[in-house]
């Protein structure tokens, strides 16, 4: 066990700095922050069994959300449940829509329900594309699927997403495409 | 809108994500100099972009997570300790034991514990301080079960804070009552602290309490909620103050509660404060 514990450092090192967006891309994707949590764990114990066979100085980051993608997909279809006990202290921290809501806020909280609001395929691929920025050809390798498919899970759910915003903005009454010619 | 237009259109993204082939990249390029239509559909892609990113990465991250993956790749998963009674108790006071002590002297013998310490962070310690003068008054000390008078709630207050006993009770709804209302101290800290009672046929006790803030303590602005065992904290901060509502109502409740009184206290410490 202790011989264990260097290594464990060495991986912690590489692999912890990475949780907080494993977990927001996780919340994301599941609408649940008490499953990402589980999801997350899971990854990283997951991560860790495979960490032997991890090269140092490839991209440790992609690694993780390959194996989180998975953990999700696994996860979807009930291949492991709860099985973690839960731990007694549970302390969960969230910004509540308290009193008097600040105006960004609200705005965010509508970005999420539209993003929430796409299916989930479309929603993976924007995700890691716009949010966590990998590229193209890597969200192909995450998601195991061709990158002409990426594409096109992009295209739509990118305009899917931005025809709820505008939608919004109209019930806002805010004029923001004014400029918006209809063109020569 | 030209076939030129709308075939930029359909590359603006991959531009965005600068994803397109450098030729074509310059292509595109070259269209948005001279098509306000085009630049300004860029824009817009790029602020919903934006907007979208900040969105995501505001998700609050529970704070006790990287603490719990640290424990489980250590192999060092504690057993679950029981959830109700007077275990819960003391498991909720042994997270504050060592908050507490974290300042003064290093805890080395529990590893797992010091870091859950170390990383549940400084939020945890600050929604921490509610929660120990809510169990230190309303749990431990046996306090008269039987409700104060409005008068004598005003005078154990005194001046500073007699007028917050009416505008509080104003705001709770259903049968919760305020029971009692004082100042007190806790861990050589000062409280002003109401014990309201309702819920489940007045069975539920609540604590509103509101301690001045010390330095770095900080909520950083909005609600916070945290669950320790089966007290649930709501923690939020006006000028001066530091205040909590704290109890063990479930989550929702408490924090509806909360949301109730906090408009109102917050105001008050506005004006009070300083």
């Amino acid at each position: 066990m202790f011989s264990k514990l260097p290594q464990t450092g060495e991986f912690e090192k590489a692999a912890l700095p990475h949780l907080n967006e494993l977990y927001r891309t996780a919340a994301r994707l599941l609408g649940d922050g008490a499953t990402a949590e589980d999801v997350v764990q899971e990854t990283y114990l997951q991560a860790w069994k495979s960490f032997a066979r991890f090269e140092p100085g490839t991209n440790c980051r992609a690694w993780l959300f390959k194996i989180l993608v998975n953990t999700i997909h696994h996860y979807r279809r009930g291949w492991f449940n709860l099985h973690r006990v839960k731990e007694s202290e549970e302390i969960l921290e969230h910004t509540a829509a308290g009193a008097a809501p600040v105006p960004e806020r609200i705005a965010q909280r509508e970005v999420l329900r539209a993003l929430g609001r796409l299916p989930a395929d479309y929603r993976a691929a924007v995700l890691l594309a716009d949010v966590e920025e990998f590229s193209y050809k890597e969200i192909a390798g995450l998601l195991n699927v061709p990158i002409g498919t990426v594409m096109s899970r992009l295209s739509r759910g990118r305009k899917l997403l931005r025809e709820q915003l505008s939608e919004l903005a109209r019930s806002y009454g805010i004029g923001r495409d004014a400029g918006k010619g209809g063109g020569t | 809108m030209n076939t030129a237009c709308e075939n930029v259109r359909g590359h603006l993204d991959a531009y965005l994500s600068r994803e397109l082939q450098e030729e074509t990249s310059r292509e595109v390029q070259r269209h948005l100099d001279y098509c306000r239509q085009c630049a300004a559909e860029l824009e817009t892609r790029a602020r919903v972009r934006a907007q979208l990113q900040a969105a995501v990465r505001a998700t609050p991250v529970p704070v006790h997570l990287e603490a719990k993956v640290r424990r489980e790749l250590r192999g060092d998963v504690s057993p679950a300790r029981p959830r109700t009674g007077l275990w819960a108790i003391a498991a909720a006071v042994l997270v504050i034991v060592c908050v507490a002590l974290i300042g003064r002297l290093r805890v080395e013998s529990k590893p797992e514990e010091a870091i859950l310490i170390k990383t549940s962070g400084r939020l945890a310690a600050v929604l921490n301080v509610g929660l120990r003068d809510h169990l230190h008054c309303a749990v431990f000390r046996k306090y008269s079960k039987q409700p104060e008078t409005a008068r004598e709630m005003a005078a154990d207050l005194g001046p500073g804070f007699a007028d917050l006993i009416m505008l509080v009770q104003t705001k709770l709804t259903g049968d919760f009552r305020i029971i009692q209302a004082h100042h007190c101290d806790a861990g050589g800290r000062h409280y002003t602290h109401f014990i309201i009672a309702g819920g489940a046929g007045g069975g539920k006790i609540v604590s509103l309490v509101l301690t001045r803030r010390q330095s770095g303590e900080s909520f950083t602005g909005g609600i916070h909620q945290t669950g320790v065992d089966r007290f649930q904290v709501v923690g939020f901060e006006s000028h001066d103050y530091l205040a909590y509502v704290i109890s063990d109502l479930d989550a929702q409740q408490n924090l509806q509660l909360a949301a109730n009184l906090a408009p109102t206290v917050r105001e008050y410490l506005a004006v009070h404060s300083g």
